[in-house]
């Protein structure tokens, strides 16, 4: 019962990036697509859930002085085993990501995690809350995704669904329409939280 | 003065069980990420000049390079940067069908590497788009169909972007980057051109 | 003479026209967290030019001197990383005991600093854009100000914009990302400049 909370939470109560407003940066940047959004929020629940697992197993040996670039050091390891993996397995998601897989290290999501779960709770509580605010993380973005590379470019996950005679707007996809569109999101958000 | 010791060998610990893990990993990605990279421009290759079977190799030192060097660029070693690639397309019977190379040039935000097959009379027969990271919506568009195929059968004179008086209809709100294609491929062409020129220098003078 | 217009080429390029909240979607955290009052803007402003321009000096020294001839090029996530995080403390460490006044004005700053992803970004893009030293550091510098720039620009909105009358559900960060969305459509502006 306990777990399921864990896990839920991180989905819509504490959505991280919609109620939380962390992580906005690869939030903003890789959204173009939805394709993108999943492979940023996959890279990113990865990284979470193992640096939650690690943090949480050395959390008693580590000295308080030392803690946070300690777990600097464990979340660039994962960061970097991911950014190798995707440029092996999936170099397509990885240029299009770029720059922002070396950046999931500063995300805060991630440190946040580590500092405010992972070193005060068991593995098995950790390895859930990482499950569940990577997912939310990803539900996140592929709903901004999926906005804007609808009304950017007419498709969703690069399939066509739009008549044929829809002008795409553009500016949905370039940067203004990122900052727009969250914007709206989360006026959204609050507008159902009121009533 | 102990205890700080103590903290620096467990971050010093901790430093070197990641670079160790991350090492095993990167010796096992690396050839790979290398082979992804080989594989991506054969297949490119044969994409552009399907009617070669056979690619020969060729590498020819260049006169100095136009542009002048970046000061703010790291200077590459003189040796390689002179050097430029290109391919020979041959079908079974050794004739010659046709030539590709890479064309690289700096768009709006990347790099942008084009594969160009050329045909024996040096006008283009196919272009792909192998590499880049051009604004979403925008330049990114460059790898579109509808944006290639305009330069099937332009000869060197030809290739030049509409802003610039030529034939070729820039992207939407990408002049910078179809301007960078284009132009890298017309550099490409001169330099096989000169390729060739010495070649057949070489032979008479034989 | 050559050299002084491509510093110059660079510095428009930098500030404006790929801007590094505006365009490259870094630093978004600060940029929307302490763009609240126009003092502390600034105060973060300046505090991130002199760390952006430190980091880019020494992630760039570490790159060419150690990683890479020792074929590290892997690490280059943890190192850079480390680079900035000790960078940030030194820094705080030596203004503190050295001047005390601008220790009060930035010290809340700094470390925020670390998290900042504009940081490890302007180090990452440095070498990916093959910089070489003094293109690296003035890059550093630029990107700071380009940051300093539109923070500061947001603040003077947002400290306007508390005397707004502006729906309830929009309130506080949502129209935070619309004013960052018309800002950004406004730099799109500078896309054009071909330099």
């Amino acid at each position: 019962m306990k777990l399921t909370k864990e896990f839920s939470k991180g989905l819509i109560k504490e959505n991280p990036v919609f109620v939380m407003a962390l992580g906005l940066c690869p939030t903003l940047a890789v959204t173009t697509s939805v394709q993108n959004a999943i492979g940023m929020g996959m890279a990113a629940t990865f990284v979470l859930v193992f640096s939650n697992i690690f943090v949480s197993l050395v959390k008693n040996f580590i000295p308080e002085k030392i803690r946070i670039p300690s777990y600097i050091v464990i979340i660039a390891s994962f960061v970097t085993i991911v950014d190798l993996t995707m440029n092996a397995f999936l170099p397509e998601i990885h240029k299009s990501l770029g720059l922002f897989i070396p950046l999931i290290v500063v995300n805060c999501i991630i440190l946040g995690r580590a500092e405010a779960f992972a070193s005060k709770n068991n593995t098995i509580s950790s390895i859930f809350d990482g499950l569940g605010m990577g997912l939310g993380f990803t539900l996140a973005l592929i709903v901004i995704g999926g906005i804007r590379e609808l009304l950017g470019a007419g498709q969703f996950f690069g399939m066509n669904v739009m008549s044929a005679g829809y002008k795409p707007i553009l500016i949905a996809i370039l940067a203004p329409g990122a900052f727009l569109v969250m914007g709206l999101l989360m006026g959204l958000m609050n507008l159902t939280k009121r009533k | 003065m102990k205890y700080y010791l103590k903290l620096g060998f467990i971050l010093l610990l901790i430093g070197a069980i990641a670079s160790g893990v991350l090492a095993l990993i990167n010796s096992y990605t690396e050839p790979i990420i290398e082979n992804n990279k080989l594989k991506t421009e054969e297949e490119a290759r044969s994409l552009v000049l399907p009617q070669a079977e056979i690619f020969e190799k060729k590498s020819i030192a260049m006169e100095r390079a136009e542009s002048k060097p970046d000061p703010l660029k790291i200077q590459k070693e003189t040796s390689g940067s002179n050097e430029f690639v290109f391919y020979i397309g041959k079908n079974n019977q050794q004739e010659i069908v046709g030539y590709t190379f890479v064309a690289k040039k700096y768009g709006y935000s990347s790099t942008i590497e084009t594969m160009v097959g050329v045909n024996p009379d040096l006008s283009v027969n196919k272009i792909k788009i192998i590499n880049q990271a051009e604004t979403p919506g925008l330049g990114a568009n460059c790898e579109e169909e509808s944006f290639t195929s305009q330069f099937s059968q332009l000869t060197k004179a030809e290739l030049q972007v509409d802003k610039d008086g030529g034939q070729i209809q820039s992207l939407t709100g990408a002049t910078i980057s179809s301007r960078a294609i284009t132009n890298s491929i017309k550099e490409g062409l001169n330099n096989i051109e000169t390729a060739l020129n010495n070649q057949n220098k070489k032979e008479v003078a034989e | 003479m050559e050299l002084i217009g491509r510093i110059f080429a660079l510095a428009i390029a930098t500030i404006f026209v790929h801007n590094f909240v505006l365009a490259r979607f870094l630093g978004l955290c600060p940029y929307i967290g302490v763009s609240k009052k126009l003092d502390s803007a600034l105060g973060m402003g300046m505090a991130v030019i002199f760390v952006m321009t430190l980091a880019s000096t020494f992630t760039w020294l570490i790159q060419t001197f150690v990683l890479v001839p020792l074929g590290l090029e892997f690490l280059q996530t943890i190192a850079f990383i480390l680079t900035i995080a000790s960078l940030v403390q030194l820094v705080e460490m030596v203004i503190q005991k050295t001047a005390p006044a601008l220790y009060k004005a930035l010290g809340v700053y700094l470390p925020l600093i670390t998290t900042n992803c504009a940081v490890l970004g302007v180090a990452i893009l440095n070498i990916n854009e093959e910089l070489n030293f003094i293109g690296a550091i003035l890059n550093g510098l630029f990107a700071g100000l380009g940051f300093t720039l539109v923070l500061v620009l947001m603040a003077g909105i947002r400290e306007r914009l508390d005397k707004a009358e502006v729906p309830a559900s929009m309130k506080g960060m949502p129209i935070a990302m619309i004013v960052a969305g018309s800002m950004a459509l406004a730099f799109l502006g500078f896309s054009g400049l071909n330099i």
